[in-house]
């Protein structure tokens, strides 16, 4: 459950006012939300999971409304209910892929589940690479585990920004559908933000910035 | 999965920098622990080596050389004295006892030193083994010249005259060991003590030959047992009072053609000509840690600036800024624990083969511990260094954009 309202947000060096709609998201209903660049697509991303607080209007994710908390309890928050998906794939370069999965969990707080994490690098066919460090990694294996990464700690949301705009249209679809596969697993809401239109069959509601 | 568990595993991305930031920072560590070490063992080795002497009386001359030849029996003698003009300043009242000594002589480059039994007193020395000197001819041995030279209770020897070891100066009799010491970790343990008969015995055969020597009897007429006309080295006396130490050497210098030094004023004469060395090694062990603080700065520094992204992910994970700070703190942490094991066992090593060679000549210094307050001392001076390093290297964290470093990376 995802909630926006009058979200506002200003930055001070390109004096530039963002007004964005009002969200309102049920259990397990996604969103596609396209745009064209510089419309302020990832500043609406970074209010939603909390990375940048809003100048006015509230976010409410699972009921509380994130923009009203401490800056720890935020974090903490973050860890726990959002997953984040981001253009360009990355993880913690000095750690292994397991260890991602692990340190994932350990800054979520939540409790570290071995077995989870087997069955889901299984799933995505990265079992064989789990002890492998990060930059040994093909682009098409780290895409992966970037997705792994957002899903592993079961969020309640799932917030994907650009994640198919690098991508042939094969793999762009199963990007989505593999997103698409664990939201729904984790019962969470997905949100993608994108200016790739290749993407919106695939959504039922989508608003245009 | 810890932060420590993260930490280690930033550190081993990067070996070759770990490496260098641990073997610098442990270098001054090394050297800062070791001169520490050094020159405690140096001045207890002095001062332990005064054992209760108060005041060396000697032939004029150096001061300092009459300290480091009667006491620490390193330099060469300042010359004569006569023995009934040391026995009148024996009587003394003032003067708890006091210890003629003579010598001029050596064994494999050990010093033979006669004496009276005193001797040992001074320097609360006991008998192992065997007993001690009765008659002339018969020495006793300290722990360390007995167990370096192999020689047991009934062996005997060939002294060879003066105090350089050589084969062609032998005397004549030989001297048989009665009596072994205990060690003391003083410099008697490296001494050869007999009576002084036996050597002014062994020099009168040697002045019939038509020898001159420097060190001891130089009257050819005197008869054994009229000790009037003796020479001794120097006479060593500890007072009952330290008061006697204000007139008593002033009396000697002014009133008789002797001398009298104070060896704990002489020996920190000594001990601050040498500080200098110490001193200038200190500073560039100081100047090292500065170096290696700075390598820890940059280092950690530079990683915050390159893995910002790395950083702002683990945000996004649910890390605080807290949990990152520490992150980075405990890699500063972790060198700084790996640097001082290194460091404390260079120094142990360092020093035991420094010492090993130097075990190979009769003066050795005994190593000593460095006292736990230096240690402390120098523990947390690097400690401080690096947490200014690293408190300065977090700097950035306080000032992470999050939201910015992940928007750019793309």
């Amino acid at each position: 459950m995802i909630k926006t309202e009058n979200l506002t947000f200003y930055y001070k060096q390109e004096e530039a006012t963002f007004c964005f709609p009002d969200i309102a998201l049920k259990e397990q209903e996604h969103l596609l939300i396209l745009g064209k660049s510089g419309i302020g697509k990832t500043t609406l991303l970074h209010l939603l999971s909390g990375l940048l607080k809003p100048v006015g209007g509230n976010v409410f994710i699972d009921g509380t409304a994130t923009n009203l908390l401490s800056e720890n309890k935020l974090d903490t928050f973050r860890g726990q209910n959002i997953g984040l998906v981001f253009q360009k794939n990355h993880a913690v370069h000095s750690l292994s892929v397991f260890e991602n999965l692990k340190a994932r969990f350990f800054f979520s707080k939540k409790k570290i589940s071995t077995s989870a994490i087997n069955e889901l690098l299984n799933e995505l066919g990265l079992l064989e690479l789990k002890n492998r460090k990060i930059l040994k990694l093909s682009e098409g294996q780290l895409q992966r585990l970037s997705i792994a990464l957002s899903v592993i700690h079961s969020p309640k949301v799932i917030l994907a920004d650009e994640p198919t705009s690098n991508l042939d249209d094969e793999n762009c679809t199963i990007v989505i559908e593999l997103l698409k596969k664990y939201a729904k697993k984790n019962k969470s809401n997905l949100i993608v933000i994108t200016h790739d239109h290749r993407i919106k069959p695939f959504f039922k509601n989508s608003i245009t910035l | 999965m810890n932060i420590w568990k993260i930490s280690v595993h930033n550190l081993k991305s990067k070996p070759l920098y770990t490496l260098l930031s641990v073997f610098i920072l442990s270098l001054s560590i090394t050297l800062l622990l070791g001169i520490q070490q050094l020159k405690s063992s140096f001045k207890y080795q002095m001062e332990n080596n005064l054992g209760n002497i108060d005041l060396v009386i000697g032939a004029k001359g150096s001061p300092l050389q009459l300290v480091l030849s009667s006491i620490l029996h390193l330099d060469n003698p300042t010359g004569n004295i006569l023995y009934k003009e040391a026995k009148k300043i024996a009587k003394n009242p003032m003067v708890k006892m006091a210890v003629p000594i003579s010598y001029g002589d050596n064994y494999k480059g050990f010093r033979i030193v006669g004496t009276t039994l005193n001797f040992a007193t001074l320097y609360n020395a006991e008998i192992k083994e065997g007993h001690t000197f009765q008659k002339n001819m018969e020495v006793i041995l300290g722990h360390t010249v007995a167990e370096r030279l192999q020689l047991k209770v009934g062996d005997d020897f060939l002294s060879s005259h003066g105090l350089v070891d050589n084969n062609i100066d032998l005397h004549d009799e030989k001297l048989i060991v009665v009596g072994i010491l205990k060690p003391t970790h003083k410099v008697i343990d490296r001494l050869i003590i007999t009576n002084l008969e036996s050597i002014w015995d062994v020099h009168n055969h040697k002045n019939d030959d038509g020898k001159a020597h420097e060190n001891e009897n130089k009257d050819d007429d005197d008869d054994d047992h009229n000790t009037d006309n003796k020479e001794i080295t120097s006479l060593l006396i500890s007072f009952k009072s330290p008061l006697a130490l204000l007139t008593f050497p002033r009396k000697i210098n002014k009133n008789t053609n002797m001398q009298a030094a104070l060896p704990k004023y002489e020996l920190n004469r000594l001990y601050e000509f040498t500080g200098v060395g110490f001193k200038t090694i200190s500073w560039i062990a100081y100047l090292i840690l500065f170096i290696s603080g700075t390598t820890i700065f940059i280092s950690l520094y530079k990683m915050i600036k390159e893995h910002a992204f790395d950083l702002a992910l683990l945000r996004t994970y649910g890390a605080s800024n807290f949990q990152l700070i520490k992150m980075i703190a405990y890699e500063g942490l972790l060198i700084v624990c790996f640097a001082f094991i290194l460091g404390f066992s260079f120094t142990k090593s360092g020093l035991y083969f420094l010492f090993n060679f130097l075990e190979n000549r009769p003066q050795q210094i005994i190593l000593q511990e460095v006292p736990l307050n230096q240690v402390i001392q120098i523990i947390s001076l690097v400690l401080l260094i690096i947490i200014l390093s690293i408190s300065l290297a977090i700097y950035p964290i306080l000032k992470m954009n999050i939201s910015t470093i992940i928007s750019n990376e793309k």
